[in-house]
């Protein structure tokens, strides 16, 4: 694979040198940055909500920077194809991605040997915590009777879904059985291709829990069909204030969610990074970027450069714990 | 009633016709450029809809996946090669009716009854939105996988072949989707260590490779065909009265069964076309003549898959569950402007409802004339050098799939399933066969799998649930009756004889 | 490339074999009790027995009278032509459309997309037996219209390579 892409980073040098000779188009110099179009790799596909996020950053870049920002959806691989397009791209501030919380969880599987540490930290952009759904006419009123329940129920009895085998609220659920002090697959995980099918599902009367995060779960919420009990988070999410934590009603419990942030190839210069983190600033403190993640319910989060890798390298070792206990892991 | 007078006023705004317009002719070129799949053109538009009110943006989203479903069928028709999966049931067929010098009649059936089919699936949309809310709501992964083996099935029914090559092709297909880590398990298979194969292989370029790359093969070892007879073409619209009449029968099971598949998510217009062609020929009472460009199965299946389009809304408005992929962007569109989607929509914003609505109505009936438009500039294709043709759908190959993830690995794939095609069908195996296992193989794994989890390992639920026990009844009759058939016809002489 | 239903159904039997194989290397996934090697053992199994029915003709039997005299010819009729036996010469220009998409792969990012698929176009229309008057402005002037059309309306990021486009 690696082939495929250091080819890309020859090519994208060439492609410098070689529109520079015939002289269609400046070279780049560090002072002027940026002076000609800037991609944005998204690692998943058009129409989903990480690509959505990723489009509505790019058009206000573009805004601020004066220069197009286009979004590229490298898709294939499960995400790693694009992970590895921006790790591998020439670090000179024109080819920068969207990370996914996914970079935390591939290398544990072994399907990737890219770690948040292959790149260089921008800006956490999205973070979504996990929330627990059940039907809206089920028996459990409280977070707490719920895991009352789990407790009381044989192993294997209650059934959860949300999204595949080894996927975020799969581990989601896992890392909470754990700090009840159950076995790992003490409520059979359901893989399912994603939150929504899992909602149906919920609603269907087909299993018990869905643990996902809450904008995926609005619309069955909102439809009547579902009801939310908590979310894993240290605090409420202003979009749904009526959902109490975790620890407000059971004591504190850690659990990362989803999260979404902006990062270049590592060796990013750092006049470049000063550039490119002011204006994710400004994108992130936008009423347009804002307005377009309330509108989805999506949650923000700011953290930049360092304070975003270690957010990541956090996220990454929660991860391989809850991969590990959950016998997920590759040795 | 003031209601329906506002939702008139929202729609007939300039802004909203002009996003319309614009949208659904964006929405005809991209449906036939082969490679190119209505939910690309969807999610290309999603930007734009920034800058849209927001019934402009549900309206430019609307318009252009119609089109783009409906242009899908005008590549399959002038030269093999299926603009969309939705349109590979019947391209052998849409072909063979251009060979004979029908093109105008094919791509008319596929135009008119797609309309129809669509306006069809919007009065469902209106009249039953509640009830078939509530029917896709009961189906959990039981009814699915009977459902998902059911659309299986269609392979012995669709191709002109011998079943056994037939079910031979469709594993080979459930094969290529067991490739990478979609499957319930997530464990990586049949990868070789490709990171390119982890997520699987899409069904666009596998597609692309066995109808275009695999007709330019064999186009090019073979000597340039007579030519079709010259001649301009005659009415396109002409025909189809009578074929409506004639076939209303057909029409209106497509219509209905494009509905039912269509509100259930997961199952989108692919499998309709895909069912209702299959129902088609086992219903008819000409069934020789399918595959040799008989109209009655275009008909059937181009009422089905527009009709899934419009009732795949369903879910996706009342409990923001996508229908399809491009329900998905759609709905991503729909909480972006505000038109959250959940019953509440029917009833506080009716006026938007009732626009969407109008909407459908009028995308489906515009289509009609920018289709006929769409297709006489197509008809110039085949008047076209061979010569010309080929090279430039050679190259459409290689950049529509490179398109599908920006990823050159999908042109790899493309070149292998040309030959992997162009081999198969030159020994008979039909590949139109292979494709539906190629899309059709997560379900099936994906739904039992996991209805085994939640069963406990009991096989008992796929029986015992009303829905599941209807559709496990077809599928087994279904199953079972060729084989009595054999049986009966095998071995009733020797009875008589016994008799005698 | 036309073969026996022998050749093609040992071949098929033998993907069966394979794949049933290969499915059952698979490791057991904890918590389901159908893992991952079920599905490509049930399908290799089916592709085995589909195989040997092909290669033994058994297969034949079971066509009932509409699809009976639905056979290769037909599906060949279809695709226009009667494959007349070709020269052998004739018969390796099927590589040439496979081949020149594995030279997109290896070209696109390195010459750019414009003359990669002018290369493309020109050898292919050559293939075809088109004149060279015909296929020079061809390869010239259609990788310039599909460019326009998939960079600019579609914003599919075609590599610019040594012949930027001025859009």
């Amino acid at each position: 694979m690696s082939s495929f892409t250091r080819r890309g980073f020859v090519v994208s040098a060439s492609t410098v040198l070689a529109s520079s000779i015939i002289g269609l188009k400046p070279t780049f110099s560090q002072s002027n940055y940026p002076n000609r179009p800037i991609t944005l790799i998204c690692p998943w596909g058009a129409g989903g909500g990480t690509d959505a996020t990723a489009r509505i950053i790019a058009q206000v870049m573009e805004q601020k920077l004066g220069q197009p920002v286009n979004v590229v959806n490298r898709t294939g691989g499960n995400g790693v194809v694009g992970h590895t397009a921006i790790s591998t791209a020439a670090p000179d501030g024109y080819t920068i991605g969207m990370l996914t919380v996914e970079i935390a969880m591939m290398h544990w599987q072994g399907l990737t040997d890219l770690t948040p540490k292959n790149y260089t930290a921008l800006s956490l952009m999205n973070v979504d915590a996990p929330a627990i759904q059940v039907k809206a006419d089920s028996p459990y009123k409280s977070i707490k009777e719920l895991a009352d329940a789990i407790k009381a129920a044989p192993p294997g009895k209650l059934k959860a879904s949300g999204t595949g085998q080894g996927g975020i609220w799969h581990l989601a659920l896992v890392g909470w059985l754990q700090s009840l002090g159950l076995q790992p697959n003490h409520v059979a995980w359901v893989p399912s291709n994603g939150a929504a099918p899992g909602m149906q599902d919920l609603a269907a009367g087909g299993i018990d829990i869905v643990p996902c995060s809450l904008p995926e779960a609005r619309p069955m919420i909102d439809a009547g069909r579902a009801k939310s009990l908590a979310i894993l988070a240290p605090e409420r999410n202003p979009q749904f204030p009526n959902v109490p934590t975790l620890n407000e009603q059971m004591g504190a419990h850690k659990s990362v969610g989803v999260w979404r942030g902006i990062a270049g190839p590592k060796g990013l210069p750092a006049d470049i990074q000063d550039k490119l983190v002011t204006v994710l600033k400004e994108v992130y403190d936008s009423k347009e970027y804002k307005d377009f993640m309330s509108s989805r319910g999506f949650g923000t989060q700011w953290a930049e450069r360092a304070e975003y890798g270690q957010f990541m390298d956090e996220s990454d070792r929660q991860m391989g714990e809850a991969m590990k206990a959950a016998g997920l892991a590759k040795a | 009633m003031n209601e329906l007078l506002e939702a008139f006023r929202l729609v007939l705004a300039p802004d909203v016709l002009i996003a319309i317009l614009l949208s659904s002719i964006y929405g005809l070129v991209i449906g036939s450029l082969p490679g190119l799949s209505a939910t690309m053109a969807t999610a290309l538009l999603v930007p734009v809809t920034f800058y849209l009110s927001p019934i402009a943006a549900v309206a430019s989203i609307i318009a252009a996946s119609a089109m783009a479903i409906f242009s899908g069928d005008i590549p399959g028709c002038l030269l093999r090669i299926p603009g969309t999966p939705a349109s590979a049931a019947y391209t052998d067929e849409a072909y063979a009716m251009t060979r004979n010098g029908q093109a105008e009649v094919a791509l008319g059936a596929g135009l008119w009854f797609s309309a129809l089919g669509g306006i069809a699936g919007t009065i469902s949309l209106v009249v039953m939105a509640p009830v078939l809310a509530e029917l896709a709501l009961n189906f959990s992964t039981y009814e699915y996988f009977w459902l998902a083996f059911l659309g299986l099935m269609c392979a012995t029914l669709v191709a002109r072949s011998s079943p056994v090559k037939a079910i031979a092709s469709m594993l080979i297909g459930l094969l290529v989707a067991c490739i990478g880590m979609e499957n319930p398990g997530g464990v990586p298979r049949f990868t070789f260590g490709i990171t390119e194969l982890l997520g699987g292989i899409e069904p666009i370029p596998a597609l692309v490779g066995v109808f275009a790359v695999s007709e330019v093969i064999r186009a090019i070892v073979s000597p340039e065909p007579p030519p079709l007879p010259s001649r301009k073409f005659g009415s396109i619209l002409a025909g189809q009265l009578a074929l409506t009449i004639k076939y209303w029968r057909q029409m209106t099971r497509g219509n209905i069964v494009g509905i039912i598949i269509g509100v259930l998510p997961g199952a989108g217009a692919d499998m309709a076309a895909w069912v209702s062609y299959a129902m088609s020929k086992r219903f008819s009472k000409e069934r020789k003549k399918f595959g040799t460009g008989h109209p009655e199965g275009l008909v059937e299946a181009g009422a089905s898959n527009n009709a899934s389009l419009a009732s795949g809304w369903v879910p996706a408005l009342l409990f923001g569950i996508p229908g399809d992929t491009i329900t998905a962007i759609a709905i991503g569109v729909l909480y972006m402007k505000g038109l959250n989607p959940g019953p509440t929509l029917f009833t506080e914003r009716a006026s938007s409802m009732y626009a969407l609505y109008i909407i459908f109505i009028l995308a489906n009936i515009i289509m009609i004339p920018l289709g006929i438009m769409m297709i006489r500039a197509a008809s110039y294709i085949l008047r076209a050098p061979r010569a010309t043709i080929m090279p430039v759908i050679l190259v459409c190959c290689a950049v529509g799939a490179f398109a599908t993830g920006n990823n050159l690995f999908a042109v790899i794939l493309v070149a292998a399933f040309g030959v992997i095609g162009y081999a198969m069908e030159n020994n008979g195996f039909p590949v139109a066969a292979m494709v539906l296992g190629i899309v059709m193989g997560t379900m099936v794994e994906q739904s039992f799998v996991t209805s085994l989890i939640k069963s406990d390992g009991s096989l008992l639920p796929f029986f015992e649930r009303p829905v599941s026990a209807v559709l496990a009844t077809m599928t087994i009759s279904a199953l079972l009756w060729p084989a009595f058939i054999w049986l009966w016809r095998r071995f009733r002489p020797g009875q008589q004889e016994q008799m005698s | 490339m036309r073969l026996s239903d022998r050749v093609t159904g040992s071949f098929v039997a033998t993907l069966g074999v394979l794949a049933a194989y290969g499915g059952s290397q698979f490791p057991p996934v904890p918590g389901q009790d159908v893992g991952p090697s079920v599905f490509p053992m049930v399908i290799g199994a089916g592709l085995i027995l589909c195989g040997l029915m092909i290669a033994l003709g058994v297969g034949h039997s079971f066509e009932d009278e509409a699809e009976a005299e639905a056979d290769l010819a037909e599906i060949q009729g279809l695709s226009q032509q009667a494959m007349p036996v070709n020269p052998l010469r004739h018969r390796l220009r099927a590589l040439l459309p496979p081949g020149l998409l594995l030279f997109y792969v290896y070209a696109a990012d390195r010459i750019g997309f414009v003359p990669t698929a002018a290369i493309m176009i020109f050898a292919s229309a050559l293939a075809f037996g088109a004149k060279i008057r015909v296929a020079l402005p061809l390869a010239a002037l259609a990788p310039i219209a599909i460019h326009l059309i998939f960079y600019k309306l579609l914003r599919v990021p075609l590599p610019p390579g040594l012949l930027p486009m001025p859009w």
